[in-house]
């Protein structure tokens, strides 16, 4: 699905990503933890496409290299970004723009689009598959969420959209218990041998509920050490710094 | 542009004039062209110097009368209304078969005179010249049933002309009119629209108007808009006006008595060297009064955009709550926006605030948008129509609100 070669990343000539290598198959969930600033969203950002970083080494999705890929044309092909901080967008209704993004990209399929009555009936299941009330998919997108509900929304348009694979940047990060099983249950929902994961978080609490195939940990822009889930565990009572 | 003299024979030639009146508008020419068109060092054409602008946009111009007809329009099919022809200015026709007619007077221009000496030239020139125009009344208590729609259509035998036009609207005690200024212009040649209006709202008087172009134009606009609000009565305006290559708006609005409320509101989407300037004076001349203004602009390709706005609240006028807000989103490093923001508070017991901001398309944004599939073209469109979409949202009409948000779009898929 995703395979990651010597990546490097700098912004502002400073370097953040300093190798990165990673190879992630069709159906597997894996979990990069980390310190603070060790470019955890960098990767995030960077595999989605985001502008701005001066990027070498290779990044190739389902055998084809992402190479001047744009950030909608990745979308298009099956990669999601659930955002850190999803942004408020004041003045565009949340139920259109979902609708627009997945017509935008069944259009790139060359599948037929959506009308409003297919596309609410979707949104209907979705959100009540995952507990998520559909109210708030009237308001103006992520304007006055509360930080529990931006994470949820991010959640719901990743099942709408239906990725094959699903990067999560810090989704847990802020939630209360309730919205963290939401987050869990969108995932593990969406888990079978064609879909893949790339959960990027700082706690072992949401791997609790979200067993991943691997975990890595990535420190100062490298992987330093590769594990089972077992290694989540372990770094929660040890901390990171006795792996330097 | 050379030599551009105004034949004062002009005035000689208006039939069934008074000495009053003839003297007044002869005054008004020679105050007129003693400054002539007004340039960037007038403080309020600062950002918008008018007579550069007719110099490199006209080679001739004149003030001779245009005889024109039109066979038929077509009417606005999108929701039920009456309506007003205006042709060039002039009062072409009118249709009022939603409303009970006898409590709606419509004529020519109002003849009156009784105007203070303006300091705007342009404002002078009208005084000196116009004779189309329309003047509405509405009797006292009397709500509108349907919207009325000014058809503002300017023909093809216009070019190099300066059209001068004078409006009135007198809304009486308890009543209420809602209007759509509906531009159409036909013509493709270069011209000029002076217009002054006044708007006269009487005790618990509402009155709504939104100005809206069908397509872009070649005209040169400014209008220069008075408002007087009594007891209780509330104004709102609701500018719309983008397409046009230049549209000054000079709008004064005098809340001279208790708890009337003024609302300016604009959106405007601006594209291929168009220029649009909204100039305020809000003057709060008595206690409790409420004053709202609202400019959001998007500039494109060589735009300009201008806001001058400005609040005076007089000793009095106790308890003002007045507000002005200016939001501008660049698209272009060749665009250009001013806002020039400006408090005159003679009370001490008010709340009067503004704000002012204009940058770029964020692009933090604009990312998240396309990590979701949307290209970069329609990820922009999105924002910018929900950075215009607030003012819409005061339309409570659905139908109207669908059709000026298609205008809208229309303008912006455009760009």
């Amino acid at each position: 699905m995703l395979e990651i070669k010597n990546l490097q990343a700098s912004i502002n000539k400073k370097t953040i990503l300093k190798g990165v290598n990673l190879t992630i198959k069709p159906g597997e969930l894996h979990a990069i933890m980390g310190p603070n600033g060790s470019g955890k969203s960098t990767l995030a950002n960077v595999l989605s496409g985001k502008n701005g970083y001066e990027i070498s080494g290779e990044v190739n999705y389902r055998g084809k290299s992402l190479n001047n890929i744009s950030v909608d044309e990745r979308a298009q092909k099956g990669i999601f970004l659930a955002f850190q901080y999803p942004l408020e967008i004041p003045g565009v209704n949340t139920n259109n723009f979902i609708k627009t993004s997945l017509n935008s990209i069944r259009k790139s399929k060359g599948k037929e689009e959506l009308d409003t009555l297919a596309f609410l009936k979707l949104v209907k299941e979705k959100s009540s598959e995952l507990g998520i009330d559909e109210k708030i998919l009237s308001r103006q997108l992520n304007v006055g969420f509360s930080g529990g509900e931006k994470k949820k929304n991010e959640i719901l348009q990743m099942k709408i959209l239906d990725p094959n694979l699903s990067i999560l940047d810090e989704t847990d990060s802020g939630l209360d218990i309730d919205a963290l099983k939401i987050v869990a249950k969108g995932v593990n929902s969406s888990r079978n041998n064609e879909k893949s994961f790339l959960v990027i978080t700082h706690y072992q609490r949401l791997l609790d509920h979200i067993k991943p195939d691997f975990v890595h940990v990535l420190s100062d822009g490298k992987i330093i050490k590769t594990g089972c889930g077992g290694l989540a565990e372990e770094l929660e009572k040890t901390g990171y710094k006795k792996l330097k | 542009m050379h030599n551009f003299e105004i034949d004062s024979t002009q005035i000689d030639k208006i039939k069934k004039i008074t000495t009053e009146e003839k003297s007044f508008r002869i005054k008004n020419l020679e105050f007129f062209k003693a400054t002539g068109f007004p340039n960037k060092r007038f403080e309020d054409w600062k950002f918008s110097d008018f007579k550069d602008i007719v110099d490199k946009n006209f080679k001739e111009l004149d003030t001779k009368k245009v005889s024109s007809n039109i066979k038929k329009i077509d009417l606005l099919r999108d929701f039920e209304h009456n309506y007003i022809l205006l042709l060039n200015g002039n009062l072409h026709s009118s249709n009022f078969d939603h409303e009970d007619k006898n409590k709606i007077t419509i004529n020519s221009y109002d003849k009156s005179i009784d105007y203070k000496r303006s300091k705007n030239p342009l404002v002078c020139l009208n005084h000196a010249l116009a004779e189309n125009g329309y003047s509405l009344e509405i009797d006292k208590g009397y709500k509108f049933n349907k919207v009325l729609v000014i058809y503002n259509l300017f023909t093809k035998d216009i070019k190099n002309k300066i059209l001068n036009n004078k409006n009135k609207i007198k809304i009486n005690e308890k009543s209420e009119l809602h209007v759509i200024e509906y531009t159409i212009n036909e013509s493709k040649s270069k011209f000029i629209n002076n217009v002054y209006e006044s708007i006269v709202l009487e005790k618990n008087s509402k009155f709504k108007s939104l100005f809206i172009q069908s397509n872009k134009s070649d005209g040169f606009f400014h209008k220069f808009l008075k408002n007087k609000l009594s007891l209780n009565s509330e104004y709102l305006n609701l500018i719309f006006s983008s397409g046009l290559k230049f549209n000054k708006l000079d709008i004064e609005c005098d809340l001279v008595e208790e708890n009337s409320r003024c609302n300016i509101l604009s959106a405007l989407f601006l594209n291929e060297n168009e220029h649009q300037e909204i100039k305020t004076l809000i003057n709060h001349l008595a206690p409790n009064c409420k004053s709202n203004q609202k400019v959001k602009n998007v500039l494109s390709s060589n735009s300009k955009g201008v806001y001058q706005g400005k609040i005076y609240v007089k000793d009095i006028a106790q308890k003002t709550d007045a507000y002005q807000l200016s939001k501008a989103l660049l698209l272009d490093d060749n665009t250009e926006f001013n806002s020039k923001p400006e408090l005159e508070i003679y009370a001490d017991d008010v709340k009067c605030s503004h704000g002012s901001t204009s940058g770029n398309i964020d692009h933090e944004s604009l990312h998240y948008l396309m990590t979701r599939g949307l290209n970069r073209e329609d990820s922009t469109k999105l924002l910018i129509k929900g950075f215009l979409s607030d003012i819409i949202e005061f339309i409570k009409n659905p139908k109207i609100k669908k059709f000026i948000e298609s205008m809208l779009e229309k303008q912006i898929n455009e760009h």
